[in-house]
C-alpha cells in the first residue's frame, strides 16, 4: 500500500476518532420547566431514556414554578445572562428573547420540520425560522354530561338551544342552580378567543398594525358568548369544580384538563364526554395551547447548545410525544405520530381521544406578539365585562380595542 | 330591696355582656379556625371526597397515605431543613442588625440621621417585584446563585424592623442611659444589657415576624435557586398545583406538614408577640 494511502487511512481515522472523542464529550445541561408533581415523573423518564441512548449527555430538570414564575425567572435570567440551557416558553415569552436563543430549526431535517403539525409551525417560527419547537400542547373541547346531553351540540346554534333548554331551577327555590354552560371569563379568555377565531375574526390584522378585534366578525363572536350568558355558570374557579357540583352541563375547556373533569364527572355519578367544539359561522377551529422549547444561546457552549437541540429532537420522535401525550393529558405534536399503531390504539380505547385528535390537526396558536400577555389581560376583562352584563358587547370590545390600540402604540 | 334589684340588674347586665362577648369571640375563633379545620380535613381526603357539595368536613376514610404520598412528591426532608436554615438565619441577623441600627436611630446623634431615616423608610414603598429582576443580576454576578448566600445575606436587615424596633427604644428614658452612664456602662453594654432586655416583646416581634417571612417565602427562593438542594417549602407546595387543576388532598398534607412548626413557635413565643404588637401599636 502506498504512503500516501496509509496517510489518509491514518487521517481519517484520527479524524473519527476525534469526532467520536468530541462526541462523547460529557456535556451537562439544564431545562427549566414548570411541570407540577404529576408531570414530572413523565418528563423524568423521557429525559432518562434521552440519557440512555447519549450517556454523554446529562439532562438537569430544574422545576421552576407556574408559568408566570417561570417566564419571570427566563426574564431576570436574560438580563443577568444566566440562562439555563434549554426552556420551556409560551410564544410571546419568546418574541422579544428571540435573539438569545439558539434557533432549533437548522439543525433539524426537513422531514423533522414537515412532521411538526401544521397548525404549531407558525407559532415557533420567528423571522422565517423555525427557533422553538411545540413540547406539551392542549387543545379546546368540548365536555358535557353524557346523561343530560345525548348528542353533543355541532354548531352554535344548537349549543346556545341546548344551554337555554338545560338551564334550570332544579329545586324550586328561585335561583337556578343548573346552568347549561358556563365560563370562566377572567381565567380562561380563551374560550372567548376561540368564539373569534371560529367567527373569522381575530385580535389584530396580519402585520400587527391595527387592531380588528372589534370588527364585525369580533362582535359577532363577543354578542355570542353574551347570548350564552344568561344559561351560563360564570366562575374563576376551576370548570371541573363546577361540574362536580352538577352545576355545569357542558362547556369549553382545555383537553389538558380532561383528567380533572372526568374525575369530576366520576364523583358526581355521570358519565363525561368529549366532543370537538361547535362548528362557528365561519369555521370549526380550536385554539392550542401549551409551551414550546427553546435553547438558549447566551453563555451555552457549542456542544451544551447541541445537545439541548438534540433532546428537543428527541421529544419530537414519534413514540416519545406518543408517550408525553398519553402519561400527561396533552397531545401528541407531530404528523407521524398519529398514524402510529401505539396512537391508534390509544385513541381506539380511549373514545375521548377521538375528538381531541380530530381537533388537534385543525387547531390554531396565540399570536407571537410580544405584549400577548397583556392583550390577553384586557381580552378576558372585556370578556368578563360583556359575560356579566356590565358592558353590552360592543362597548366591551371597543373598550378592549382602544387599550389594545394603545398597546400597539 | 331596691340595691338588691340594682345589683342583680348589674349582674344580669354583666352576664349578658359577657355571653355576648364570648359568643362573639366563640364566632370570631371559629370563622379562624375554619381554614385550618378544613386544610387538616381535606388532608385526610380521598379525592373525590375534596369538593364534594354537600362538603364533607369529617373524612369517610381517614387517607394517612396522602401524607405519604406529599412526602414522596419531593424531597421534603430537604426543603425543610432549608427552611428552617434560612428561617433561623436570617432571623438572627436580622434582630442583630435591626437592634443595633434602631439604637443608633432612637438614642444616638449623627449628621444626617433623619434624612437616612426618611430614605429608609422610602424605601418601603417599593414594591418588591420591581427589585427582583435587579436584586437577581446582582445576586447573579456576586456568585451568590443557587446557593444559601442568596436566600439569607440579602435579608439580614430589615427597614420595617428597624422602623419597628426605633419607636419603641425610643419609649426608653434617656435618664437611663445618663444613669448607666455616671455608672461607667459603655454604649454598648447599655444596648445589650439594659435596652435589649425591656425590649424583648419588640424584639420577639420583629424575630417572629421575620421568622415567618421567612419561612414562607416563595418567590425570592424560586428565582435564586435552581436545584432541589436549596429550594424551600413553600417551592416544593406550588408543586401539588397546575393550570387545570389541583391535587387538593396533597396539597393540604403538604401544608399541614408546613406549618406545625410555625404553630409551634407561636404556641412559645405568643405572649412577647401580642405584648410587642399592643405596645409598638401594629396592626
Amino acid at each position: 500500500m502506498k504512503s500516501w494511502k496509509i496517510g489518509a487511512i491514518g487521517l481519517v481515522l484520527v479524524l473519527l476518532f476525534g469526532l467520536f472523542a468530541m462526541a462523547e464529550e460529557n456535556v451537562t445541561i439544564t431545562f427549566w420547566h414548570a411541570m407540577s408533581s404529576g408531570h414530572q415523573p413523565n418528563l423524568q423518564n423521557l429525559v432518562d431514556d434521552f440519557m440512555a441512548e447519549y450517556p454523554y449527555i446529562t439532562v438537569e430538570l430544574s422545576y421552576q414554578g407556574g408559568y408566570g414564575d417561570l417566564q419571570q425567572k427566563i426574564n431576570a435570567a436574560v438580563v443577568a445572562g444566566n440562562v439555563p440551557t434549554m426552556a420551556q416558553a409560551y410564544e410571546n415569552w419568546v418574541t422579544p428573547i428571540v435573539e438569545v436563543l439558539y434557533p432549533i430549526g437548522p439543525h433539524m431535517t426537513g422531514l423533522e420540520k414537515a412532521d411538526i403539525i401544521d397548525g404549531l409551525v407558525p407559532s415557533n417560527t420567528y423571522n422565517g425560522i423555525l427557533y422553538t419547537v411545540p413540547f406539551n400542547k392542549s387543545i379546546m373541547v368540548f365536555y358535557y354530561r353524557k346523561d343530560l346531553v345525548p348528542t353533543p351540540p355541532a354548531t352554535w346554534e344548537e349549543y346556545l338551544q341546548m344551554a337555554k333548554d338545560l338551564t334550570a331551577d332544579t329545586n324550586d327555590d328561585g335561583t337556578i342552580d343548573q346552568f347549561g354552560t358556563g365560563f370562566r371569563p377572567s381565567a380562561n379568555p380563551e374560550q372567548f378567543l376561540n368564539f373569534l377565531e371560529e367567527a373569522g375574526g381575530s385580535i389584530l390584522n396580519e402585520d400587527w398594525t391595527e387592531v380588528t378585534i372589534n370588527n364585525e366578525a369580533g362582535l359577532a363572536a363577543m354578542e355570542y358568548a353574551a347570548s350564552l350568558a344568561p344559561y351560563s355558570l360564570i366562575t374563576s374557579a376551576y370548570m371541573s369544580d363546577a361540574f362536580q357540583a352538577n352545576q355545569v352541563c357542558m362547556f369549553i375547556d382545555t383537553s389538558a384538563g380532561y383528567y380533572y373533569n372526568n374525575k369530576a364527572a366520576e364523583t358526581a355519578g355521570f358519565e363525561m364526554g368529549v366532543a370537538r367544539v361547535p362548528v362557528g359561522p365561519v369555521n370549526q377551529k380550536s385554539m392550542i395551547q401549551g409551551t414550546n422549547l427553546g435553547v438558549f444561546d447566551m453563555n451555552q457552549t457549542q456542544a451544551q447548545k447541541d445537545a439541548a437541540v438534540l433532546l428537543a429532537r428527541f421529544l419530537l420522535l414519534a413514540n416519545k410525544t406518543v408517550f408525553w401525550a398519553e402519561k400527561g393529558g396533552y397531545q401528541p405534536v407531530t404528523k407521524s405520530a398519529y398514524v402510529t399503531e401505539e396512537w391508534k390504539n390509544w385513541v381506539a380505547t380511549h373514545e375521548y381521544q377521538q375528538a381531541i385528535s380530530a381537533q388537534m390537526l385543525d387547531g390554531f396558536s396565540q399570536i407571537l406578539h410580544p405584549n400577548y400577555g397583556d392583550m390577553r389581560d384586557i381580552i378576558a376583562t372585556s370578556f368578563e365585562e360583556a359575560m356579566m352584563g356590565e358592558a353590552a358587547p360592543k362597548e366591551a370590545l371597543d373598550a378592549a380595542a382602544g387599550e389594545l390600540g394603545a398597546l400597539l402604540e | 330591696m331596691n340595691s338588691r334589684y340594682l345589683v342583680d340588674g348589674n349582674l344580669l347586665r354583666q352576664r349578658t355582656y359577657r355571653l355576648v362577648l364570648y359568643f362573639l369571640l366563640f364566632a370570631g375563633c371559629a370563622i379562624m379556625l375554619l381554614p385550618f379545620f378544613w386544610m387538616v380535613t381535606t388532608s385526610f381526603k380521598v379525592e373525590s371526597e375534596v369538593l364534594r357539595m354537600p362538603p364533607r368536613w369529617i373524612p369517610k376514610n381517614w387517607q394517612w397515605i396522602n401524607y405519604i404520598k406529599a412526602w414522596n412528591v419531593a424531597p421534603f426532608g430537604r426543603y425543610f431543613f432549608n427552611s428552617f436554615f434560612m428561617a433561623i438565619s436570617t432571623t438572627i441577623g436580622e434582630v442583630i442588625t435591626t437592634i443595633l441600627a434602631a439604637y443608633a436611630f432612637a438614642k444616638m446623634r449623627f449628621f444626617g440621621k433623619t434624612t437616612i431615616f426618611a430614605v429608609l423608610l422610602g424605601t418601603l414603598m417599593i414594591p418588591g417585584q420591581m427589585l427582583l429582576i435587579p436584586n437577581y443580576v446582582t445576586i447573579t454576578r456576586l456568585g451568590w446563585f443557587d446557593r444559601y448566600e442568596a436566600l439569607i445575606v440579602p435579608w439580614l436587615a430589615s427597614v420595617f424592623g428597624i422602623f419597628l424596633l426605633r419607636q419603641f427604644f425610643r419609649s426608653i428614658p434617656d435618664e437611663l442611659r445618663e444613669a448607666s452612664r455616671i455608672d461607667g456602662c459603655s454604649r454598648f453594654r447599655f444596648l445589650w444589657q439594659i435596652v435589649v432586655p425591656l425590649s424583648k416583646p419588640a424584639i420577639m416581634t420583629v424575630a417572629l415576624l421575620k421568622f415567618l417571612g421567612s419561612w414562607n417565602a416563595f418567590l425570592w427562593v424560586l428565582i435564586m435557586t435552581n436545584s432541589d438542594k436549596m429550594r424551600t417549602i413553600p417551592v416544593g407546595l406550588t408543586l401539588f398545583s397546575s393550570e387545570v387543576g389541583t391535587a387538593y388532598e396533597q396539597l393540604m398534607a403538604a401544608s399541614v406538614l408546613a406549618i406545625i412548626p410555625v404553630l409551634i413557635l407561636f404556641f412559645f413565643t405568643q405572649k412577647q408577640f401580642i405584648q410587642g404588637v399592643a405596645r409598638t401599636g401594629i396592626k
